[in-house]
């Protein structure tokens, strides 16, 4: 299953990362990061660095459903953040919508996490515990048949049968090689959307529903990845398989070079 | 937080340069940066940038009941909050003199100059009429976020189309834009704003289009909104440095020609994105 997504990294000048990011063919959010920077000596934390989002809609003054949306990211972010590497400092989001957003729906909160990871990416003056990625689940009633059908859900356009719906955001670390990573879910708001007990949501339905999410931000993560590689080596990323075997053992032999130096650095 | 004004070497490198005659980023004193535009997919979104700086314009409208002072005519109404996003500078719910600057002039240039005909807004009088709301966002701040600003709503405007109306005596039908194409906006005229910078140190003549380290080391800024027909919309000065009148009779004239020469570059791209869009078919 491939995801309909849009990514890039943007430049702007004043800020020290930027990037966009969407589902289907338009980007939704640009966001922006500064930090670490100095703080207001009112929201100074003395062990840890203070994490700022203003999510600003396209239309309109900001209001309680962005102040809503800020809350979840702020949350979510102190998870991806290294707060304690950075002492009274700020670490300072801006969050742009792009496209007219009436309310923000699980999917727009999906968008607005993988925007602030890649600016976070784009920055990289901010230390990260790993990269988060989200993706919204919708479970559809089954048409016939006992199983209920699990969904990515990517529009806005209203889904006939929906029961259950809900954003999930992982943490990815790499491990040791590139095939093997450990995910962890730290953020959802699965929930069901009809109020009778009969098509609830149970421990299972959850695990269902998160094994599905699981997969689908993989997904994002090698997007992620990919558009990384393609601003590191350009040249690589555009020429055929048999240069890029070549390339890597160059990186090898970088990477040599590298651990050599800082082996003679070592005092 | 505002950062800390720009180092003693970094002043006095600069003001030499300018009295040698050279800027810093190997432009004229009257050039500008280059513009961009870029239109996004839907009607009356476009993003512009002078250079590095950059400002997002959206257009939008809807119908209400107009106030009852002024039952024939549309209402305007401008939003132009400046997010941390321009800079880390700049705080949310604490405007800078240089936002209220910005808000005042979109005002002028826009809603009292009369851009937009507002009685072409009127669908029903005194009871409908549509009600256009821009909103400006500043994504950065390198010097110069005036005139972006202004350029940028100007262009959502121009670039906007706004759904057809039938009125038939008191009932009235909003067509969607898959029946009835819509319709563009009725502009008395295109307005663009430019901006000159001069110094404290009145031997250096004034620059158009200041970046940012001019922008921080000015002694006086004098912004003229006019359009393509050598017509003067609004002119404001500010700062304390005095400026000779020779010198403002010269900044005019090198205005009028730049607004020429922007006003090509709109209408060109105006053009080109309109070919690449499928809104009606004839």
């Amino acid at each position: 299953m491939t995801l309909d997504l849009i990514l890039s990294f943007d430049s702007l000048s004043r800020v020290d990362g930027s990037a966009r990011f969407g589902f289907g063919l338009y980007p939704q959010y640009l966001t922006s990061i500064s930090g670490p920077i100095e703080v207001r000596l009112a929201s100074e934390q003395p062990s840890q660095s203070t994490i700022e989002v203003h999510v600003r809609p396209l239309t309109n003054v900001p209001g309680t459903e962005s102040k809503k949306a800020a809350v979840i990211l702020k949350e979510v972010l102190q998870m991806e953040v290294i707060m304690e590497a950075n002492p009274r400092t700020l670490i300072q989001f801006v969050v742009q919508a792009l496209v007219p957003t009436p309310n923000v729906t699980d999917e727009l909160v999906a968008a607005m996490i993988n925007c602030c990871t890649l600016s976070l990416l784009n920055a990289g003056s901010v230390p990260m515990r790993g990269v988060i990625c989200a993706v919204s689940i919708v479970r559809l009633s089954p048409v016939k048949g006992e199983i209920p059908i699990y969904k990515v859900h990517l529009t806005e356009e209203p889904i006939p049968r929906l029961e259950a719906t809900g954003c999930f955001a992982f943490l990815f670390s790499d491990s040791v090689s590139s095939n093997t990573y450990a995910s962890s879910c730290i953020w959802t708001n699965w929930h069901s959307s009809y109020s009778g007990s009969a098509k609830a949501v149970d421990e299972d339905d959850l695990v269902r529903a998160r094994d599905v999410a699981r997969s689908a931000a993989r997904e994002v993560w090698d997007r992620m990845k990919l558009l990384i590689e393609e601003r590191e080596r350009p040249k690589i990323a555009m020429r055929g398989s048999l240069v890029k075997n070549a390339s890597h053992e160059m990186a090898d032999a970088e990477k040599m070079d590298v651990e050599e130096d800082d082996a003679k650095m070592e005092i | 937080m505002r950062p800390p004004s720009p180092s003693i070497p970094e002043k006095e490198f600069l003001f030499s340069a300018l009295k040698q005659g050279l800027r810093l980023d190997g432009r004229e004193f009257f050039e500008t940066r280059p513009v961009t535009l870029t239109f996004g997919p839907e009607l009356g979104w476009v993003e512009c940038s002078l250079g590095q700086t950059r400002v997002l314009a959206q257009v939008d409208a809807k119908m209400i009941k107009p106030p009852p002072e002024r039952p024939f005519e549309g209402v305007i109404s401008i939003h132009s909050e400046i997010s941390p996003m321009a800079s880390s500078e700049f705080e949310l719910g604490r405007p800078s003199e240089e936002e209220v600057t910005i808000t005042r002039m979109l005002d002028k240039v826009i809603r009292r100059s009369d851009v937009v005909d507002k009685e072409s807004l009127c669908i029903l009088a005194g009871q409908r009429v549509w009600h256009l709301r821009l909103n400006v966002h500043c994504l950065s701040d390198s010097g110069n976020l005036l005139d972006c600003a202004c350029l940028a709503g100007i262009v959502a405007l121009k670039h906007f189309r706004r759904p057809d109306v039938e009125v038939i005596g008191e009932e009235v039908t909003v067509h969607h834009p898959t029946s009835r194409a819509p319709i563009p906006l009725s502009l008395h005229h295109n307005l663009y704003c430019f901006t000159f910078a001069f110094f404290s140190d009145t031997s250096i003549h004034p620059v158009l289009d200041p970046n940012h380290l001019e922008q921080r080391l000015n002694g006086g800024l004098i912004s003229i909104a006019l359009n393509a027909h050598r017509e003067l919309c609004v002119v404001q000065k500010s700062g304390g440095v005095p400026l000779e009148p020779a010198d403002v009779l010269r900044i005019v004239n090198v205005a009028v020609q730049k607004a020429k020469d922007l006003d090509v570059i709109v209408e060109s791209r105006l053009r080109e994105d309109w070919e690449g869009r499928k809104v009606e078919v004839r």
